[in-house]
């Protein structure tokens, strides 16, 4: 299934866009499609530190922060970013 | 020189009549500096014992107290803030504002550890601090002028050793408009709560320190096992090693939207076109506008915006801004997304003296009563007053700044403007000061914060909950979590109130929290700072900061929100969303209890007992 992925912030520099669309097999997991993200050194990188997600990674699935091991319906839409703050 | 008793700390309070043109040092007493460490602590301490919270924040019997701490003067990271404590004239309950750059550095330079300015002068004055001598001076030849302006001229004259810093107050402060602001470094604010206000009615139009007193370290070895923590960590950490370098705080724009938190027009929703948000992005700004990034003092982070745009006959105007809550506040808030109009109008803002969240939102008030036809007043005044009128949003600084027309009436803050209007539930405000760019409704923990914060709704001082629409649930407690928000946003609360008695800066918790401070603090002092210590002063601040509200007359029923939000659900997630007043009221007195507080909020006498303060707050 196809599933659309929002990049904000820096990322949409190191991911190459605003958003790219992943294909993942049936009961793939969040997880999967940030391994299918990480498709360049620099780009894993980013995402993960010692095999687990760098701990300032947002993933939101559908706007609420995502569990990893969760598997995905086509209908949802991944956020993926650095947290920034404001004031 | 009195010797220090405690090293980190000087010693020295240095308190100021200007009614009676009276200039005195006071030994500070140890154990005052031991209990409540500087910044905020100190001042709310000194403001407490200075002022009947009862009175009139405009009369002479307020007090602007200004502290640093035993950090300032050594070389922690972004140790150089600035903490400001007043009875508000908006709000009339405690005023407690903050501010980078480097006067705050500046001051503790000049040899003390706070100053407490008392009275009212008959004429504008301002006060000349340095180590060996300080003056009540004549203002008359900066009275009317902007803090730019009035900061170029008093930094030029006057004799003594450099750098000099300067502090003051812009037309706004001096008309008294109540949400005026106080700047240092030219476009460094001590934003809320309306300090220039207070400034004003003194005649008091700056503070001027020079010096090179220094602050030495009492044991080098343990400060730098913190020092070196903390550094290591800021590194590591993204936000302050590089996003905020790079988008400023801005660069929470898309975000925000994108989990429905963004306020839009007055709060009517948080509905907004994806492109229009995209033109006030973060990354539109450093795309544009922005000139390059900085840092205040000591600080390796530099999330500062120094911008240009085209001035009115294409001329470029310089400045620095706009913030994130700026950007939102004078942007969507009003229903306006035209990136240059906002930044102008920020300048403006900067050079009058007036802080942009509450103008923002008193701007927003005022367009929605004019929509709804209730200031017939806009129409005959020519000004065009309804959401997305970008001239409008940027002829209201002059206008609210001198008082002038319609301005006079919206220098008074929304909730008055609503009020006067009949209708003061279109004031998006807690406690009358204005809602800062988080839409409470899309969280109740930060919800919870602007309800119980100790100034009216504030992220700075009500707990910074926003992260927990990131995180929340898979790290952190759940957004919409009634169980757990109280004793979150009561942690949240008292990071805050660490680092503003530090003068250190809110970005360093996205490095770390407390302990490298715990060990930086010690080793300046010499003496045992743990981080269970820093909690007790904690509870400390946030005791006195209640009880000084009770005492100017402020209950557990102030702690509530307008209408609006819990009348008018928002979509989150595609979920309706509102705060929802018996769940709310349920939130408080958990909150109360997990802070020792009785039902009522009042902190009980047990408590103050465990703080070692009297029933009275002494």
């Amino acid at each position: 299934m196809r599933i659309r992925v929002k990049f904000l912030a820096t990322f949409r520099t190191v991911f190459g866009g605003r958003e790219r669309d992943v294909e993942v097999p049936q009961g793939g997991t969040v997880g999967d499609v940030l391994d299918l993200l990480g498709d360049t050194p620099e780009r894993r990188k980013e995402l993960f530190a010692g095999g687990a997600l760098r701990p300032h990674v947002v993933v939101l699935r559908n706007g609420s922060p995502a569990v990893l091991g969760a598997p995905l319906v086509p209908e949802d839409t991944l956020a993926v970013f650095p947290f920034i703050t404001g004031g | 020189m009195l010797p220090s008793s405690v090293p980190g700390w000087h010693g020295r309070i240095l308190e100021v009549d200007l009614s009676a043109g009276r200039i005195e040092v006071k030994p500070l007493d140890p154990a005052l500096a031991l209990d409540y460490l500087g910044g905020r602590g100190l001042a709310t301490r000194l403001l407490y014992d200075a002022i009947d919270p009862a009175g009139d924040p405009l009369g002479p019997e307020n007090a602007v107290v200004i502290a640093a701490s035993p950090l300032i003067g050594t070389n922690a990271p972004t140790a150089g803030r600035g903490h400001m404590v007043f009875k508000s004239p908006l709000t009339g309950v405690i005023g407690t504002s903050n501010s980078g750059g480097t006067w705050g550095a500046g001051f503790k330079a000049s040899g003390y550890d706070a100053l407490i300015v008392t009275g009212a002068s008959p004429e504008p004055v301002f006060l000349d601090i340095a180590p060996d001598r300080v003056e009540v001076r004549a203002a008359a030849h900066v009275w009317g002028k902007t803090t730019h302006e009035t900061t170029d001229i008093l930094s030029a004259e006057g004799e003594g050793p450099r750098p000099v810093r300067v502090l003051c107050i812009g037309p706004a402060g001096e008309n008294l408009v109540r949400f005026a602001a106080v700047a240092n470094d030219r476009n460094r604010v001590y934003g809320r709560c309306g300090p220039g206000a207070v400034w004003g009615s003194k005649k008091l139009k700056a503070i001027r320190v020079r010096g090179r007193e220094k602050t030495t370290l009492a044991d080098k070895d343990k400060y730098r096992s913190g020092y070196d923590q903390a550094l290591y960590l800021m590194k590591q950490a993204p936000v302050t090693k590089r996003l905020l370098r790079e988008l400023g705080t801005a660069g929470l724009v898309e975000l925000i939207d994108l989990i429905n938190m963004l306020p839009h027009r007055n709060f009517q929703d948080c509905l907004h076109r994806e492109e229009d948000v995209e033109r006030i992005s973060g990354e539109t700004i450093a795309r544009t506008i922005l000139h390059k990034a900085a840092g205040c003092f000591l600080c390796p982070i530099g999330c500062q915006r120094h911008t240009r745009v085209a001035g009115p006959g294409g001329r470029e105007e310089r400045g620095e801004g706009p913030e994130y809550e700026t950007v939102v506040l004078m942007g969507p808030v009003c229903g306006v997304y035209d990136l240059e109009a906002i930044t102008r109008a920020n300048y403006r803002a900067n050079e009058l003296g007036l802080d942009t969240i509450s103008f923002g939102g008193t701007v927003a008030c005022a367009m929605e009563l004019a929509e709804r036809g209730l200031i017939p007043r806009a129409g005959r005044d020519g000004l065009d007053l309804r959401f997305g009128n970008a001239a409008a949003l940027e002829a209201l600084t002059s206008l609210v700044a001198r008082r002038e027309g319609l301005g006079g009436d919206l220098a008074e803050g929304s909730y008055r403007l609503a009020a006067s209007s009949g209708h003061p539930e279109y004031s998006m405000t807690v406690k009358k000061l204005e809602i800062p760019a988080y839409d409470p409704r899309a969280s109740y923990t930060q919800a919870l914060g602007y309800a119980t914060s100790p100034t009216g709704a504030c992220h700075l001082r009500g707990g910074y909950a926003v992260s927990l629409a990131f995180f929340g649930g898979t790290r952190e407690i759940p957004r919409f979590s009634l169980l757990q928000s109280p004793v979150a946003i009561r942690n949240m609360q008292n990071a805050g109130i660490l680092q503003d008695s530090l003068g250190v800066c809110r970005f360093t918790g996205y490095a770390f929290s407390s302990d490298p401070w715990a060990r930086m603090v010690s080793g300046a002092t010499g003496r045992d700072f743990s981080v269970a210590r820093f909690e007790e002063i904690e509870n400390r601040v946030a005791a006195l900061e209640r009880l000084f509200n009770l005492r100017a007359g402020a209950t557990a029923a102030d702690d509530c929100f307008p209408a609006r939000f819990s009348e008018t659900p928002i979509l989150v997630g595609g979920k309706e969303r509102r705060i929802v007043p018996e769940e709310m009221e349920r939130m408080k007195r958990d909150y109360y209890r997990v802070r020792g507080w009785d039902e009522d909020g009042r902190p009980t006498k047990a408590l103050l007992e465990a703080l070692r303060l009297r029933e009275d707050g002494r």
